[in-house]
């Protein structure tokens, strides 16, 4: 089980994850609300996993991942974004993120992803 | 020709036989007796180890065949390739996405697609698989990166054991838009105009669909019991849903009281 941090800029997105990631036994030990605020949070809270949306303002989620990856080589961030935009795949891979989850998501294989990511 | 070992059932009880596959048509023993050339063949349904052959005939013949797995996938080949069905030659990712996460060894596949009367067939050398159409939950003229390139594919969303899994077609732009209009033709029952739900009623679906339960989505949405209710009534009136499990909410009766305030009293 991880502590993660839930980085989106809808509070609906935000309390599903939180309510799926809860429910499977994981601890949120906080939310971002943009890339901004997920970078300074990463950096506060040092979580196992960070579940990071693609598109957000201030700063997006591929920003956001290259800037957490400069600060910690080695942190775990998963992807989410919405249908349709799966292009940004390569993009977020290439940049050292360890997962991705397309939205609309079903609850069991976005548990069986942080498992296998925090596994890694 | 090829003799193979399988089962048939008839009236109920399966027959250990063989039977002959050749290029173009499967010969059937007694007590069947019958050759079957696959362009006779109608639909190919599987379920597990047996396959389910449909024959067009007045009234349509129905052959249920178990075999080793090694014997049913040459025959399905076969059958694919050959039966009567629309049938294309494309590339396919099936599955390329499972419940929202995307499937890490995805590949793209050269091989065929053929849509029979209950389902699409995915097929290559390697892999087939068969999407039922009533298990089709969306069909979708969209592009994805192919070899650094936006291309044209039609995404097809599908139920598989209560996961939501999406397949990726990919051919010629004329040939993925006769498929993406017969597809839709096909699967037209689970068409929705989108003005149906409200926004409330939309979230409730997207938190169903992610598999939240009614005491999760009451909490997250700030829903009353009777106002989740009639929005879970909306959703299955209108085919979006069905009831999975009935839950109970108790309270104890005078009785019930009695044996719990008995049951904590301490022990004299």
């Amino acid at each position: 089980m991880g502590k993660i941090l839930v980085v989106d800029d809808t509070l609906f997105m935000r309390t599903l994850l939180k309510n799926i990631l809860t429910a499977g036994g994981h601890t949120i030990v906080g939310e971002g609300e943009d890339g901004d605020d997920g970078v300074a949070k990463y950096k506060e809270l040092k979580p196992d996993l960070v579940t990071m949306d693609v598109v957000m303002p201030k700063m997006n989620g591929i920003e956001a991942l290259k800037a957490i990856r400069g600060i910690d080589p080695n942190a775990r961030v998963i992807m989410c974004t919405a249908v349709g935009q799966e292009q940004m795949v390569k993009l977020a891979i290439k940049n050292g993120a360890k997962g991705y989850i397309v939205k609309p998501f079903q609850a069991p294989k976005v548990l069986e992803e942080i498992k296998s990511v925090l596994g890694s | 020709m090829a003799e193979v070992p399988v089962k048939i059932e008839k009236g109920g009880a399966w027959v250990t036989t063989k039977i002959d596959i050749s290029e173009d048509r499967m010969a059937l023993p007694d007590p069947f007796g019958v050759e079957v050339p696959y362009k006779n063949i109608i639909d190919l349904e599987e379920r597990k180890s047996i396959i389910i052959v449909t024959i067009k005939g007045s009234p349509d013949v129905t052959y249920r065949i178990a075999s080793v797995e090694k014997v049913l996938t040459a025959l399905k080949i076969r059958i694919i390739k050959a039966c009567n069905a629309y049938r294309i030659m494309a590339y396919f990712m099936s599955p390329a996405i499972r419940g929202g996460v995307l499937v890490t060894n995805a590949n793209w596949e050269k091989g065929f697609i053929a849509v029979m009367r209950t389902g699409i067939w995915f097929a290559s050398q390697a892999k087939q698989v068969c999407v039922p159409l009533k298990e089709v939950a969306s069909i979708e003229l969209t592009k994805r990166e192919v070899q650094k390139k936006q291309t044209d594919v039609v995404k097809i969303e599908h139920l598989e054991d209560k996961d939501v899994v999406t397949s990726f077609v990919l051919c010629p732009i004329s040939t993925l838009q006769v498929l993406y209009n017969y597809l839709r033709d096909a699967t037209k029952q689970n068409e929705m105009k989108g003005d149906e739900l409200d926004p409330v009623s939309a979230q409730v679906a997207m938190l169903v669909y992610s598999g939240m339960d009614t005491h999760s989505i009451e909490g997250m949405l700030n829903l009353s019991h009777k106002d989740l209710d009639a929005i879970l009534d909306k959703l299955l009136g209108l085919g979006l849903a069905e009831v999975m499990l009935v839950r109970r909410e108790l309270q104890l009766t005078p009785k019930g009281v009695r044996y719990i305030s008995e049951a904590i009293k301490p022990s004299t």
